[in-house]
C-alpha cells in the first residue's frame, strides 16, 4: 500500500498541468421567468442552468432569469428549486441573439434541495447511489432548537437522536442505523460530523464537573457553537457507499452540516428572527406530599414497624418563647420537586445581513440566546458570531471561500447525578428529603437554608449554594480555494482549524454541609483546550459527454492533527466563602493535575461516478486511511465501496406509467472505526496518586503501568449492503423511499478481562462480532394543492434487529450499573452472544408473598428455592434475589420501530406545521422506581414515591433489581407545533420583504404507559448500555412566540 | 496584460498551496506527552524508585478498607454487615460473603473475590515488568532494591495462596494464559524467593525517611506465619487434606531444607523477637493511632498518610452518619454480639483490648460531643443484632481499631496498617511451641504478651489450641487474621452466628476453605481449573 502513498499525490500533482484552456466561441443570451405551476405565482431563487457548463443564474423575486454566454447551439436548460421537481426544457440558442424561456415548475412532496452534499463534493440528486437523507433548514424542525441535532430529530428514516436530559443544550446520543460498535468508553457510536467539508472532532469542550455525588454530569452538547439559523442544510450518510469516503471515521454514519452562504438575488438582504420562550417540566415525580408522609409514618409506628422517634422528626422544633421550653413543633408541607424547578424564559435573537456582487459575496451573523434551565441554577448562554464569504476571479475559475464562525457558550449547572452512589446530588435528595422539612428558617443566626450537617441535603440549598459553571469559546473556520484547471478539472484545498478552549469552575462553599464535609470548602478550576488542524487537497473532475452520460471523479489527500490539553487546579479549606473558586491560594491544601495527548490521521480518498444515459449510474470508492492511535504495522487501512443506482422510470418500457420516478439502488462499502483513545496500543507509565506510595511518611512520587498495550491494535470494521428503491408518483407528488440494509461488523474493539498476572485487568483488542439489519422507509405527500392552500405531509419509518454474534468470552459481560444506595455491583444488562446490545438481565419477579417479600424465580439447583409448585416453577425463599444462575433475560431497550409523521399547511397566510415521533417496543429500566419505592426510606426519615404506598412490598424489604422495574418504554410524543402568519401591516410591508410572526409548542403531549418522567432515556455511561432511567434532569414543555424580518 | 499576469500568479500560488501538503505528513508514530513509554524508563535510581513505589502502591488493595479485607472479615465471626433499612443491601453482596453461601458466579465472587485475584496479580504485572526492565540497567543500590521487589511479589502470591491455593506462578511480562501450578508449589515459590531477598539484599533494618519499606525482619514474619499455616497452605483444598473440623497442624510438613514446619516457624518467630530492631509497644493502642509508624512493633506494614487517595479509610466503613463530622461515615460494619462478648471470659474487668469496639451510647469521635441518630434520638449502639436483613442504624457494635487521624484530609488518615507486627510473633511462637510439646514456653510467650501496658489481662492459668486462638482473637481482632486462624484450627466451614442473630451464617461445606476461582478469570484464561467443589472444570 506503500506505493499508493506515493502514487496519489504525485497524479494530483501531474493533473494540474495537464490540459490547457479551450478558446471561447460565439454565443448568445437566454432570458426567462419561473413560476409555481399550482400557484402561477413567480418563483424566486430557483437555479437555472446548462448542465455540463457553469452558467448559471438564480431567479429574482419577480420570477426572472437571465444567462449570458451561452453557445450558440440548441442547450438544455435545467431548472431546480428547493420543494420542486426538476425540469429540463430545451431552447435554441443563436449567437448574439436572446432567447426567451417560461419555465413552470411542480410542487414536490419531499422539500429537498435538487443538489447533494456527499462528501468532497455535490453530486445531483438523481445521481446519488448510496443511502443519503436531507434535512433542509427550510423544512427542518421549528420552535426552540437550540442545536443542531434538534432540526433533524424524526426527520430522517434509521437516525435515532436522544437529548440526555433535559438540560439546556444537554449532549446527545445519536445513533444511524443503530450503531455498528459496542463502544469503548460509551462515546464511539457517535457519527462523524462534518461541517462546510471539515470534519469535527466531537468530543467535549468542557472539562467534566468533578462529581461529588457520584458520576459527574453528562457532558453538553460540543456542537452547541453552532447557530441553527445558519445551517442551510444537513445530510445524513447512512450506507457504506455514501460514507466510505470518510472511511475509517465512518462506520457509524456522518453528518455534513452545510452552512448559510451569501446570496446576491434581490440585492443586499438584512434578516431578524427573535422568540421568547417559556418552559416548564412536562412532568414532576409522584412523591408523598407532607400529609401523606405524616400520616405513613404515624401508621407505621402504631403498627410497631417504625420507632416512636420517627415522630419526633416530622417537621422541626420552633422556639416560640424565652423560655428553654417554649417550643413547638412546625410541620412544613415543601413539595422538593417544585422547590427546585421553575417556568424558565429563553429568548434568541439572530441578525444576518448578505449580499455582494457576482464575484464576491458575504453573509454575516449574529446570534444572542439565553436559556433558562427548568430548575434553579441551570441556563445556557451564546453569544455567536459568523462571516462567510466567497469570492470568484480569473473569469470565475478561481474560487475562493473563507467561513468562521466563533461563539462564546457560557453554561451554568445544577450539581446532580447521572449514577448515584450512597450521597446524591440534587435530584437524588429532592426524592428522598423529608416534605415536612422547610426550605428556610429563621432563628438567632436569621433566615437562612434548613440544612443541618447528614448524609442528606436541602436540595433548594445545594441548587443554591453549590457553584459550577463552565465557560467555552470555540472557533470553527475554514479557508477554501477552487481553481478551474480547464473546463471540468478543479483542484480544490481546504484548511480548517477548529479551535475551542473550555473551563469549569466549581465551588463548594462552607455555608453548605456539603462543602463543609469536602474539607471546608472546595474550589476547583479546569481548562481544556482541544484544537484540530485538518487540511485537503482534492481535484475533480466532471464531464458530460452528449446526452446524459456524465463522469465525475474526486482525488484528494486529507491530514488532520488533534492535540488537547487539561489542567485542573483544586484548593481546599477556606476560612471564608468569599472568594468562591477566585483565590486558590487561600486554601490550606491545593492539588493540581493536567495531561495531554495527541493524535493524528493522515488520509488518501478517490471517488469515480458514472453515468450512462441517464438512467445507469456506478459509484467507486476508495480511502486509504492511517491513524496514529493503532499499533505500529496496523495503523492504516483500506476502505473500498462500490454502488449503483438504475433509474427505470427512464427506461421506456415505464414511460407512461404510474411512475413518475423509479429508482433502485444497491451498495456495499466497508467501513472503520478508530473510536479509542491514542497510546493504547502501547504500555504506557503513569503518575498520580494510585502510584505514589508514602515511605517514612513523605510521599513517593511513583508510576505504575495503566495499560497492558496491545501489539496487535487495528481497526474495528463494518461492512454494510444496502438495496433501495426510491419511488415518485403521480409528477413527484407522493414519493418515497424504502431500503434494506445489512451490517456486520468485526474485529470489534473491546476491553475483555485477559488472564492474570497483568498490569491491568483489562486488554482493549479486536475481538467479536455485530450484526444487524434494518428496513427503512420515508414517504413524502402533497395531500392537497390549490392555490391558497398547500398541504405537505411526510412519514419515517425505521426497523432494526441486531445482535452480538461472536464475543471473547462465551458467558458474556455485564454492564449498565445500577444506582442508587444498596445497589453496589448489581448490573442491569449483559452483552450475550445472539442477543441484542442493551439486553436487561436479572432476577424474574414473581410477586410478592404475604409477608410483603418479593418472590423470584428459582431453579432447584440453587439454595433457597421452593420448587414444590413443581420443576420450573422455583419461588425464592430468602427474601433476598436469586443465585446469578437464575437470571434470564429481560428484554431490550431497542425499539421494534421508530416512526416519525411531519406535516407541513399553507393557507394563506398561515402556516402550520407538526411533528410526531413514535417509539414502540422498547424496554426502560426504571432505575428511579426500583431505588426510591423502597418504604424504608421512612426508618430514616427520608420520603419516597408515592405508588409504593399501595403496594403490598414490607417497609423492610430492600431494594432488588428484577423484571419488576423493567417497563414498556413505547410512546408517542408531539414534539412540536408550530403555526406562523405572514404579516401583512402597511408598517412593515412598506420596507419589509417578509415578516412573519410565529408561535410554537414543544413537548405539548406525551403519550406512554411507562411510570417514571420519560421513556427516552440517557443509556446510561459504561460499555453499549442503554434504557437506564435514573434520576433525569426533567424535560420540559415550551411555549414559544417569535417574529421573523427580512428586509 | 498587467492585470492577466496578477491573477495567474495568483493561480499559481494556488496550485503551489496545493501542492506543499502533499509532501505532508504520513509519519504516524505516537510519543505520549503526559504519559512513559517503558522503553525510555529506569534510567537511574529517582526513575527505579518510582517504579518502585509503584509496586508497593498496590498494597492499599490489601488493606483496610477493600475488597480483600472485607472478605476476610465478613466470612469469620469477627463482622457482619446487616442489611440496615434501604442501605446496604448491596446486591445481597454481604450476605453472600458472611453467610459463605458464594459460587463461581454469585455476587460476592465477583466484588470480591474478582478482585482479590486482580489485585495481588496487578502487583505482581508491576514487579515482574520491574524486574524484566533492570535487568540491563545500573543504578546504585540495585541488589538491595531487585531483593525488595522480589519480596514485595513473594507477598502478593502469599496473599493468593491463602485465598484461592494454587495459583499460576508467572515471572514474566507477556500477557499469556498459564496453567495453575499446585499450592504446595506457590508455598515453595514464595518460601524461595522471601529466603532470597532476606539473605541477599533486604537491610535488617531501614533509617526513618524509609520506614516502610522491606526487611529482612518482614520476609521472616511472612514466612513465620506460613510456616505456622504449613498445614493448610501446602494442601489443595478439603479435598487435598485440608481438614475443615480438626486443627491442621504444621508438624510433620516438610519445608526448604527438610525442616518440620513448625520448627521453621518457631526459628523464623525467634528470630523476630530476638531482633534488637522490634520490641512490644508501650502501650497496645499505640500500634493503630494515626502515628503508630513509630510503633517498636511493626514489622511489615501498609503506609497510609492523611493525605488526598493516600490515607486510610477504614473508620467511613464503620461509623455511624454523624460520628465523624463533617464527614458522613457509611455505618456499616459491625461486630458480632459473640464476638464482643467473648472477652468477657477473661475475666472483671473483661481483657482492656475490648475497648477497641464502639458500643452504646456514642460520641463524635473527634470532638467526643454525644451524637444523636437521623432521628434526633440518642445514637446507641446495640450489642446484639436481630437479623441480618432488618437492621437500624444504630444495630451492632463496631470495631474501632485504628482512630481517626486528627489531621486526617476528608477521610483519608493517616494510621498505618500492620499486616504483621511483634504481637503476632509471640502468638505464632507459643503456638508452635505448644504443637512441638512446650506448653510452659508458650504460656510463658502469651502471658508477656498480656503484659503489656494498656493490655492489662491477668496471667493465663494453662494454654491449650482453644486458648491460643482465643488468644488471638483479642490480640488481633479485626487486623485481618480470623480467616487463616479458624481455617487452620478447622472451625472456618463450620462457623455458625449467634443465635440470636436472624438469618445468620449456618455451616458450610468443607470445600468453602478455599474460595473459588471466579468464573470471570476462567473465561478470561480457560487453562485456569476450579478447585474442588465448585462445580464444573475442577483441577485433575
Amino acid at each position: 500500500m506503500k506505493i499508493v502513498r506515493h502514487l496519489a499525490p504525485a497524479l494530483v500533482a501531474g493533473l494540474f498541468w495537464a490540459v490547457p484552456l479551450g478558446a471561447q466561441d460565439s454565443t448568445g443570451v437566454i432570458a426567462g421567468k419561473v413560476v409555481d405551476q399550482t400557484t402561477q405565482q413567480p418563483l424566486a431563487n430557483v437555479e437555472v442552468a446548462v448542465p455540463g457548463t457553469p452558467l448559471r443564474d438564480l431567479s429574482k423575486n419577480d420570477g426572472t432569469f437571465r444567462l449570458t454566454g451561452v453557445h450558440a447551439g440548441a442547450q438544455r436548460l435545467r431548472a431546480t428549486r428547493i420543494g420542486y421537481g426538476s425540469q429540463f426544457q430545451a431552447v435554441t440558442v443563436t449567437a448574439g441573439g436572446a432567447s426567451t424561456v417560461e419555465l413552470s415548475l411542480v410542487p414536490a412532496a419531499a422539500i429537498l434541495e435538487p443538489v447533494v452534499v456527499t462528501g468532497y463534493g455535490t453530486q445531483r440528486r438523481e445521481a446519488i447511489t448510496g443511502s443519503v437523507s436531507t434535512v433542509n433548514a427550510d423544512a427542518a424542525n421549528k420552535g426552540v432548537t437550540t442545536n443542531v441535532d434538534q432540526m433533524i430529530s424524526g426527520r430522517a428514516a434509521g437516525v435515532d437522536i436522544t437529548a440526555d436530559n433535559g438540560e439546556p443544550g444537554a449532549g446527545r446520543q445519536v445513533l444511524i442505523r443503530g450503531g455498528s460498535s459496542i463502544g469503548v468508553g460509551g462515546a464511539t457510536n457517535d457519527p462523524l460530523y462534518v461541517v462546510d467539508g471539515v470534519p469535527i472532532n466531537n468530543v467535549p469542550t468542557e472539562p467534566q464537573a468533578m462529581g461529588v455525588f457520584g458520576d459527574p454530569m453528562l457532558a453538553r452538547n460540543p456542537l452547541n457553537l453552532l447557530n441553527p439559523a445558519d445551517i442551510s442544510s444537513i445530510t445524513v450518510l447512512k450506507d457504506a457507499a455514501a460514507t466510505a469516503i470518510y472511511g475509517s471515521r465512518a462506520s457509524n454514519g456522518v453528518i455534513l452540516i452545510e452552512t448559510k452562504r451569501g446570496q446576491t438575488s434581490g440585492g443586499p438582504t438584512f434578516e431578524y428572527d427573535g422568540y421568547v420562550a417559556t418552559a416548564s417540566p412536562a412532568k414532576y415525580l409522584d412523591l408523598l406530599s407532607s400529609a401523606e408522609y405524616v400520616q405513613y409514618v404515624r401508621q407505621q409506628v402504631a403498627a410497631g414497624n417504625l420507632s416512636d422517634s420517627a415522630l419526633i422528626h416530622l417537621g422541626i422544633l420552633v422556639k416560640t418563647g424565652p423560655n428553654p421550653g417554649d417550643t413547638s413543633r412546625v410541620i412544613s408541607n415543601t413539595d422538593w420537586d417544585r422547590a427546585i424547578t421553575r417556568t424558565s424564559v429563553t429568548h434568541n435573537h439572530n441578525l444576518a445581513f448578505s449580499g455582494g456582487s457576482e464575484a464576491t459575496r458575504y453573509r454575516a451573523s449574529m446570534n444572542y440566546a439565553k436559556e433558562e434551565g427548568v430548575t434553579l441554577s441551570t441556563g445556557l448562554e451564546r453569544i455567536q458570531g459568523r462571516l462567510t464569504a466567497t469570492h470568484s476571479d480569473l473569469n470565475g475559475r478561481l474560487r475562493i471561500g473563507v467561513n468562521v464562525t466563533t461563539s462564546r457558550v457560557n453554561d451554568t449547572y445544577l450539581t446532580y447525578e447521572n449514577q448515584g452512589g450512597f450521597q446524591g446530588g440534587v435530584f437524588q435528595n429532592v426524592v428522598v428529603y423529608n416534605p415536612t422539612l422547610p426550605i428556610t428558617m429563621t432563628d438567632s443566626l436569621g433566615t437562612h437554608y434548613y440544612d443541618p450537617a447528614g448524609s442528606v441535603h436541602n436540595p433548594v440549598a445545594m441548587a443554591n449554594q453549590l457553584i459550577d459553571i463552565g465557560h467555552t469559546t470555540r472557533t470553527l473556520g475554514n479557508a477554501s480555494a477552487d481553481f478551474d484547471v480547464t473546463p471540468g478539472l478543479t483542484a480544490r484545498v481546504n484548511v480548517g482549524l477548529d479551535h475551542s478552549s473550555g473551563d469549569r469552575q466549581e465551588y463548594y462553599p462552607n455555608a453548605s454541609p456539603v462543602g463543609r464535609s469536602l474539607g471546608n470548602g472546595l474550589a476547583q478550576q479546569q481548562n481544556l483546550d482541544n484544537a484540530t488542524q485538518t487540511i485537503q487537497t482534492q481535484l475533480t473532475y466532471q464531464r458530460q459527454v452528449g446526452e446524459g452520460t456524465s463522469l465525475d471523479v474526486v482525488g484528494g489527500y486529507e491530514y488532520s492533527k488533534f492535540k488537547s490539553n487539561w489542567v485542573q487546579a483544586e484548593g481546599i479549606g477556606f476560612f471564608t466563602d468569599a472568594y468562591g473558586f477566585n483565590n486558590l491560594s487561600a486554601a490550606t491544601t491545593r492539588n493540581a493535575n493536567d495531561s495531554a495527548y495527541e493524535f493524528r490521521l493522515a488520509s488518501f480518498f478517490g471517488r469515480a461516478n458514472v453515468g450512462f444515459k441517464d438512467r445507469y449510474f456506478l459509484t467507486g470508492v476508495v480511502r486509504y486511511d492511517g491513524s496514529s492511535k493503532f499499533a505500529v504495522g496496523h495503523k492504516w487501512g483500506l476502505f473500498p465501496a462500490l454502488s449503483a443506482s438504475w433509474r427505470l422510470s427512464q427506461e421506456k418500457f415505464l414511460q407512461g406509467g404510474p411512475f413518475s420516478d423509479l429508482r433502485l439502488r444497491l451498495g456495499w462499502g466497508l467501513q472503520g472505526n478508530p473510536g479509542v483513545n491514542p497510546y493504547t496500543s502501547q504500555i504506557t507509565l503513569t503518575s498520580g496518586s494510585g502510584a505514589t506510595y508514602p515511605w517514612g511518611d513523605v510521599p513517593h512520587g511513583g508510576v505504575i503501568a495503566n495499560s497492558n498495550g496491545n501489539p496487535n491494535l487495528k481497526w474495528e470494521q463494518t461492512s454494510q449492503v444496502n438495496g433501495a428503491v426510491d419511488f415518485g408518483l403521480l409528477s413527484n407528488r407522493l414519493s418515497g423511499s424504502v431500503e434494506y440494509y445489512v451490517k456486520n461488523t468485526k474485529d470489534l474493539l473491546l476491553t475483555i478481562d485477559v488472564p492474570q498476572p497483568a498490569l491491568a485487568p483489562q486488554q482493549l483488542i479486536n475481538v467479536g462480532k455485530l450484526h444487524s439489519s434494518g428496513v427503512e422507509l420515508s414517504l413524502d405527500a402533497v395531500l392537497v394543492s390549490h392555490p391558497g392552500l398547500v398541504w405537505r405531509s411526510g412519514v419515517v419509518f425505521a426497523a432494526e434487529r441486531s445482535k452480538v454474534t461472536e464475543l471473547a468470552t462465551s458467558t458474556g459481560f455485564t454492564t449498565g450499573a445500577v444506582s442508587g444506595q444498596g445497589q453496589s455491583g448489581q448490573n442491569a444488562e449483559r452483552i450475550f452472544p445472539g442477543s441484542p446490545l442493551g439486553t436487561f438481565f436479572g432476577p424474574v419477579f414473581l410477586g410478592v408473598d404475604n409477608t410483603g417479600k418479593q418472590v423470584f424465580f428459582c431453579t432447584s439447583a440453587t439454595t433457597g428455592c421452593d420448587t414444590t409448585a413443581g420443576p420450573g416453577n422455583g419461588r425464592t425463599t430468602t427474601g433476598l434475589a436469586p443465585n446469578a444462575t437464575d437470571y434470564r433475560e429481560l428484554g431490550n431497550a431497542n425499539p421494534d420501530f421508530t416512526v416519525g409523521f411531519h406535516n407541513q399547511v399553507t393557507w394563506g397566510k398561515f402556516d402550520i406545521s407538526f411533528l410526531v415521533r413514535a417509539s414502540v417496543g422498547a424496554k426502560v429500566f426504571n432505575n428511579t422506581a426500583l431505588v426510591y419505592s423502597a418504604k424504608a426510606n421512612a426508618a430514616h426519615n427520608e420520603n419516597f414515591l408515592r405508588p409504593a404506598l399501595t403496594d403490598p412490598t414490607g417497609i423492610n424489604e430492600p431494594a432488588i433489581f428484577s423484571s419488576r422495574w423493567i417497563e414498556s418504554g413505547t410512546f408517542a410524543r408531539l414534539q412540536n407545533i408550530t403555526v406562523s402568519y405572514d404579516l401583512d401591516l402597511p408598517l412593515l410591508t412598506r420596507s419589509a420583504r417578509s415578516a412573519r410572526l410565529y408561535v410554537s409548542a414543544d413537548n405539548l403531549v406525551l403519550l406512554t404507559g411507562y411510570s417514571g418522567l420519560d421513556p427516552e432515556v440517557f443509556s446510561g455511561t459504561g460499555t453499549a448500555v442503554r434504557g437506564i432511567d435514573y434520576l433525569t434532569y426533567p424535560r420540559p414543555r415550551t411555549i414559544t412566540g417569535g417574529l421573523r424580518l427580512m428586509f | 496584460m498587467k492585470r492577466f499576469l496578477v491573477k495567474a500568479s495568483i493561480g499559481a500560488a494556488g496550485v503551489l498551496a496545493l501542492l506543499v501538503p502533499l509532501q505532508g505528513c504520513t509519519d504516524l508514530a505516537e510519543t505520549p506527552p503526559s504519559l512513559i513509554s517503558t522503553s525510555n524508563f529506569f534510567t537511574n535510581e529517582a526513575e527505579v524508585l518510582a517504579a518502585l513505589a509503584g509496586v508497593y502502591a498496590q498494597l492499599r488493595t490489601t488493606a483496610p478498607e477493600g475488597p480483600l479485607y472485607d472478605a476476610i472479615e465478613m466470612t469469620t465471626d469477627e463482622m457482619v454487615e446487616p442489611i440496615r433499612g434501604p442501605d446496604w443491601n448491596d446486591n445481597g453482596q454481604w450476605i453472600d460473603l458472611h453467610n459463605m453461601t458464594w459460587t463461581p458466579t454469585s455476587i460476592a465472587t465477583s466484588n470480591f473475590f474478582n478482585p482479590i485475584w486482580n489485585n495481588p496479580y496487578a502487583g505482581i504485572a508491576r514487579a515482574n515488568l520491574f524486574l524484566s526492565a533492570v535487568q540491563n540497567t545500573t543504578f546504585a543500590n540495585k541488589a538491595s532494591i531487585i531483593a525488595e521487589v522480589r519480596a514485595l511479589r513473594a507477598f502478593y502470591y502469599y496473599l493468593l495462596m491463602d485465598f484461592f491455593g494454587g495459583v499460576p506462578i508467572v515471572t514474566t511480562t507477556e500477557v499469556a494464559k498459564h496453567p495453575r501450578n499446585t499450592r504446595r508449589e506457590v508455598f515453595d515459590f514464595v518460601e524461595k524467593e522471601l529466603i532470597a531477598a532476606r539473605d541477599s539484599g533486604l537491610p535488617a533494618t531501614r533509617p526513618v525517611e524509609d520506614n516502610g519499606r522491606f526487611t529482612q525482619g518482614g520476609a521472616d514474619a511472612i514466612l513465620a506465619n506460613m510456616y505456622l499455616n504449613a498445614g493448610v497452605f501446602t494442601k489443595d483444598g478439603a479435598a487435598g487434606g485440608i481438614s475443615a473440623t480438626t486443627y491442621n497442624s504444621c508438624a510433620g510438613v516438610l519445608v526448604s531444607g527438610g525442616v518440620d514446619a513448625c520448627l521453621a516457624a518457631d526459628s523464623a518467630a525467634t528470630r523476630l523477637l530476638n531482633s534488637p530492631y522490634y520490641r512490644l509497644a508501650d502501650s497496645f493502642p499505640q500500634n493503630f493511632r494515626a502515628d503508630n509508624y513509630k510503633s517498636p512493633e511493626n514489622i511489615f506494614v501498609v503506609k497510609f498518610i492523611a493525605a488526598d487517595g493516600l490515607g486510610l479509610d477504614y473508620a467511613m466503613a464503620i461509623l455511624h452518619y454523624n460520628q465523624y463530622a463533617p464527614l458522613t461515615p457509611w455505618n456499616g460494619f459491625a461486630v458480632q454480639a459473640q464476638t464482643y462478648r467473648a472477652f468477657d471470659s477473661t475475666g472483671t474487668p473483661p481483657d482492656k483490648r475490648r475497648n477497641v469496639i464502639l458500643v452504646g451510647q456514642q460520641r463524635d469521635v473527634l470532638t467526643g460531643a454525644l451524637v444523636n441518630d437521623r432521628s434526633g434520638s440518642p445514637l446507641i449502639f446495640t450489642v446484639t443484632i436481630d437479623s441480618i436483613r432488618k437492621a437500624t442504624e444504630a444495630t451492632g457494635a463496631r470495631v474501632y481499631k485504628w482512630p481517626v487521624d486528627p489531621n486526617h484530609v476528608s477521610w483519608n488518615s493517616g494510621n498505618d496498617f500492620a499486616w504483621f507486627r511483634l504481637g503476632e510473633m509471640y502468638l505464632i511462637k507459643a503456638e508452635v511451641e505448644n504443637e512441638l510439646g512446650n506448653p510452659a514456653t508458650a504460656l510463658q510467650l502469651l502471658n508477656a504478651l498480656r503484659a503489656r501496658r494498656d493490655t492489662v489481662a491477668p496471667p493465663l492459668p494453662a494454654v491449650s489450641r482453644p486458648v491460643i486462638l482465643r488468644e488471638r482473637l483479642f490480640e488481633l481482632l479485626g487486623e485481618g487474621k480470623r480467616r487463616q486462624d479458624l481455617i487452620r484450627f478447622g472451625q472456618y466451614t463450620g462457623r455458625v452466628d449467634d443465635p440470636s442473630l436472624a438469618g445468620g451464617k449456618t455451616a458450610r461445606p468443607d470445600y468453602y476453605v478455599l474460595m473459588p476461582v471466579p468464573q470471570s478469570q476462567i473465561d478470561a484464561n480457560p487453562r485456569l481449573c476450579q478447585n474442588p467443589g465448585y462445580g464444573t472444570g475442577t483441577c485433575p
